[in-house]
Parts: structure tokens; sequence; C-alpha cells
């Protein structure tokens, strides 16, 4: 099944039983603006689909006002670089009710935005770093790399009290979602998932980095190098003790991060790991360039061979 | 005559002249913006709510949650940070909330609680319940973009809200000539297909007679009112004469301690103007000086006893 099929199977699943409850967007009603997320979806008799007028900052608002009144929500939007409306009131409003959480009833609020990730959109909708917004406004984010995610995501996470972002790619989007793994160990309340263990070096992948990062993780082993492959799922919050304790028997470590800012959370990780004995460190991730300007691939290309001659 | 009313209204304006003398003592760490004048549309407002609508406000709230809270201490502790105080604390004066008595949400982010207005009332629509969304704005807030935004989708999604804009002609320092082309609220809120209404003069008993009607209608009919409050925030002063300003220049109140309001001890301190922008000067119209002045008297000894 396709990356955004299966993800729209897991949101039929769950919004049909739920009352009281508003799915809003621009098209969702037939989907087809968001690459048939939101197709064919039913709800219960009491809520809500909302074909919604073009007003980011104000959309999101209107969740955090439902939700505030105790109702559920979902805010599906076409891409991230539109979230940026709504960044007041992402910081601002949000930070009210964190103030006043007691006070206000158990709502529920779920922003599930597609990052324009294959780079070709234009110099507009090239904002992929999902956790520069999440970072300024302290949001639980979580990314969508494959099936292992969207069922823990989505069981733990979609349409539960309080809110969060729920980030998807556009360039999985229209490929078969991966389904060939399945996390070994799962730590930081799902912030981070374990997909291999090995004793020669750690790889933490980060953003949408997980097909690169596995396939990495796949020509290692064939050439004798066990790795440890960690992917972060949600950044904020996230207790690293567990890829801590990891590197510190590696003492090796590749940092993989598809992300475009000047401060990515690979840069955050790295200050993280300061201190320890690490004996070789291997960052893979974009540096600036004026190409982010312009239409072109969002793909970096990992050298394999480069990477195992410096673990050799 | 309701009682309660002019209780209210007086009590109001005490409480706020007690708060200024603190703020004048240096007393608080945070921000507050004092709301004289706008006396008579609070009262109004938290006199036209039933038990389960719901409010949102703006930074300039101290008016309306006075008027939803009976006493003063709690809020003169929410403004001292104290765990005692109306939220313990930790929302201070611009985001001041009560939500057992309606309030239950204020923003100091020109327009930002507009859009939040529009989701508070569509859980009220999922939920058919008979309540009503206020909304509170100023003439700066209608500058937003989200203003209109809101508008939109409430009137799209046939929400009951009323909209209410406190127009007092100022944003900071700059008077609404010096920082725009006059905006005609009523043309603008027209061409989304929303009822306009436009009230002054600081009558809270008219005032509340029009927000009780449009409150039913907005219920009743699944529509949007938007009421246009003229009024003016007392407070103000002139600098001392300069070339340039040779009657010295005119400051605006907006925010922190207000230098020309005090409280002596004399109850007729309460009288801040003598003319209709002062709320206290209309109930001096309306039920006589005397009269007010013995409300005052005894309200004022009330408050001044929550300190001892």
């Amino acid at each position: 099944m396709k990356y955004t099929e299966y993800i729209n199977s897991l949101i039929k699943e769950k919004v049909k039983p739920v009352d009281n409850c508003v799915l809003f967007g621009q098209n969702i009603k037939t989907g087809s603006c968001l690459g048939g997320l939101t197709r064919n979806i039913k709800l219960s008799e009491n809520s809500r689909i909302v074909n919604s007028t073009n007003a980011e900052n104000s959309l999101v608002g209107f969740g955090f006002g439902l939700m505030m009144n105790g109702a559920s929500s979902v805010f599906f939007m076409k891409q991230l670089d539109f979230l940026l409306l709504g960044i007041d009131q992402l910081v601002n409003t949000y930070n009210i009710i964190r103030s006043v959480k007691d006070n206000y009833p158990i709502g529920s609020f779920t922003i599930v935005a597609t990052v324009v990730d294959s780079g070709y959109d234009g110099p507009q909708s090239s904002f992929n770093n999902f956790y520069d917004l999440c970072s300024i406004a302290r949001i639980q984010g979580f990314t969508i790399n494959n099936k292992s995610d969207a069922d823990y995501i989505f069981e733990n996470e979609f349409l539960q009290p309080g809110f969060r972002i729920i980030a998807l790619s556009q360039r999985l989007g229209k490929l078969e979602i991966n389904d060939s793994l399945s996390p070994r160990n799962i730590f930081s309340n799902g912030n981070i998932f374990q997909y291999s263990d090995g004793i020669d070096v750690t790889i933490i992948s980060i953003n949408f980095s997980f097909g690169q990062s596995n396939e990495l993780v796949n020509f290692l082993l064939e050439n004798k190098i066990a790795a440890t492959h960690f992917h972060v799922n949600n950044i904020i919050n996230t207790n690293w003790e567990e890829v801590f304790s990891n590197v510190a028997v590696t003492k090796k470590i590749i940092i993989i991060d598809d992300s475009k800012s000047i401060q990515t959370s690979s840069d955050l990780l790295l200050a993280k790991l300061c201190g320890m004995d690490i004996q070789k460190k291997i960052v893979i991730k974009h540096e600036p360039s004026s190409d982010w300007l312009y239409p072109r691939s969002d793909i970096f290309e990992i050298d394999q061979h480069y990477i195992l001659n410096q673990l050799i | 005559m309701n009682e309660e009313i002019v209780k209210d209204i007086v009590r109001i304006r005490l409480s706020q002249m007690m708060v200024n003398e603190k703020y004048k003592e240096g007393k608080f760490k945070i921000p507050i913006h004092l709301s004289f004048g706008h006396e008579a549309i609070a009262v109004a407002l938290s006199h036209s709510l039933k038990y389960e609508d719901k409010v949102l406000l703006t930074h300039r709230n101290i008016a309306y949650n006075l008027a939803r809270a009976p006493k003063l201490k709690p809020i003169m502790d929410e403004y001292l940070l104290l765990d005692s105080g109306l939220c313990q604390g930790r929302l201070g004066s611009m985001n001041l909330i009560n939500r057992e008595r309606n309030i239950i949400y204020s923003s100091s982010i020109l327009a930002n609680n507009f859009s939040v207005a529009a989701g508070v009332a569509m859980a009220e629509k999922l939920k058919s319940a008979p309540a009503a969304t206020f909304v509170l704005g100023g003439d700066g807030s209608m500058e937003e973009g989200s203003f209109y935004e809101s508008l939109v989708m409430m009137k799209s999604l046939g929400l009951s809200v009323i909209v209410i804009i406190e127009n007092n002609e100022w944003s900071l320092g700059s008077h609404i000539t010096e920082r725009r082309i006059p905006i005609d609220l009523r043309k603008l809120v027209s061409s989304v297909d929303i009822e306009f209404i436009q009230i002054e003069g600081n009558d809270a008993f008219s005032y509340l007679k029009i927000l009780t009607e449009i409150r039913q209608k907005s219920l009743n009919e699944n529509k949007i009112y938007c009421v246009e409050v003229k009024l003016k925030t007392l407070g103000d002063r002139n600098e001392s004469p300069s070339s340039e300003y040779p009657s010295g220049k005119y400051i605006n109140y907006h925010a922190g301690p207000s230098s020309t309001v005090n409280l002596t001890g004399d109850i007729k301190d309460l009288f801040l103007r003598y003319d209709i922008d002062d709320p206290i000067y209309v109930l001096k119209e309306q039920i006589g000086e005397n009269a007010v002045l013995k409300v005052a008297e005894q309200i004022y000894s009330n408050l001044k006893s929550e300190f001892k």
C-alpha cells in the first residue's frame, strides 16, 4: 500500500467512532488536493467535516478554540510552509492553554501537515525542517517515515487529549510504505525507535531520513559492520539516555538529518554528546547553499563507500 | 433601575483606582492596561451573560474581569503573582481569565482571539448548547487580517458569536487618524453579511438591553453580530508645555499607572470627567450625584475591608 493510502486508512479508522469531532482543512471532503489524504472519510453523526476557508492562522486558532471547549479536531493542511502563518497561534495561544491546562476541558487538537520535501516546489515551498517549528513553540511533533511510525503515532497520539502536529512526507507519499521493519525497542515515549542492534557504530536518523539511513545500515552490515540504528520521531522533550548508552559502547556515531536549517536537530544532538569519548563522528546533513532557493532535489546523496572507509 | 448595575460600575471604577494607587507605588512587575471609561460596556456584558456563555477578551480586560469577579483581592493578588491570585499567579494581567465566571481566554496578541472564539463557538454548536460566544477586540485589532478571516469563518459555519469592538480611537500613542485611513466597520462587516450595531454614550442600561436582545437573536438564528462601542479610555495627561507643544503634548492613556487618576480619600475622586465619556458621570445623570456617592462610600469601605 502506498504511504498516503496507508495513512488515510489509519485516519479513517481512528475518526469513525469519535463524537464531537471536527475535521477541517482546505478541500478535505474530496481529498483531491492532499494527494488522496482524507478521501472517503466517514464520521459519527455529531461530528463534522469542514471544507475550510484559506486562512491558516485563523484555522489554527479555530482548532485551539475547539480544544479548549472540549471538542476534538484535526486540521489537515497541504504543506508545512503554510503553517508558518499560524505561528502566533502555535506559540501564544498554546502557551495560554498550557498555563491553565487544569482548568480547560480535555479536548484534542491535531494538525496533520505535509512537509514538501521533494525540493522541486520552488523557493516558497521548501521549508522542510519540521523541528524548527516544533522548537519555537515547544510543540510535540512527530514525523512518519514508515508503517511502524504510522501505527504507533496514530495509536498513541492522533485524537488523544492535548495538542500535537503529525508531519507527513510529500516525497514518500506516492511510494509504497516501508513495512519491512519493526522497532526492536521504543524509547522516550515513542520519540525514539531502535531498529537494529550492533556494536560497531551508532546511527541516528532524523526528520525524513529513515529510508536512506536504513540503506546505509544494510550496506555496512554487508561489509561486516554492525550498526545500532535509532530513528528520532520527535525531538521535543526527548530522553536521549539509551542513545548515549549505545554511543558509549560503539564510540562511533553517524547522524543523518535531511532538514534544511542553519541549526538543526543534529546540532542539538551533537551538543548533547559533548564530553563523551567518541572516536569517529560523521554528520550527514544539508550544507547551506543557494540551491536551497531553487527547485532542486532535497534528497542528499550518501556516499556509503566513503563512510565505510571512515569506519574501518 | 437595576441597583446591581450601579454598584458594579462604581465597584469597577474604585477597584481600578485602588490598583492604580498600588501601581504608582511600583508594586507590580507585570504590565497592566487599566480600563477607566470601559466600565459601562463591561458591566452590561457581564449582566447579559447566561450560565454557559463564553467570553474571550483582550489584554485590556481588567474591567471585564472585575465585572465577573465578586472580589478585588484575587485579581490584585494575581497582579502581584501570588499563589492566592485568581489564576494562581500564572497569568498576570494581559491573559487573565476566570473560567468559572465565563471568561475562558484573554489574548495580548491583537486579533488572536477572534479565530479562537470561532472554535469555541463551533464546539458549542456541536453540543447544541444554548450558549453564546462573546469576543472582544479594539480598533487596532480590526486592522489585523485575522479579524476578517475569522468573520468569514464564523459566518461560513453559521456560528452564534457576538463580536464587540471597543473603539477608543487609540493604539499605543497613535491616534487612529495617524496610523490609517478610516475603516467603516459597518461596511466591512456588511460585506460578509454580518449585522452591525454601533453604541455609545456609556449608558449601561441601554447597552444591557441591546446585548441581551442580540445574544438571544444570535442563538436563535445562528447569527453573528458585530457591536462597535465608541468610548474613551480615561487616565490621559498633558506633558509640560514646550515650544513645540505650547499647551503641553497630549498623552493618551495606554498602560501603566495613570498619574492623573488619584484616590485621595475623597470619594468624589471617582469622577474622572464630567461628560458622557465617563460612565460614572452618566450614572450621576441617571440617578443623581448623592446616590452615586452613597453607593461609592459603601463599596469603597467593602473593598478596603478585603485587604485588612
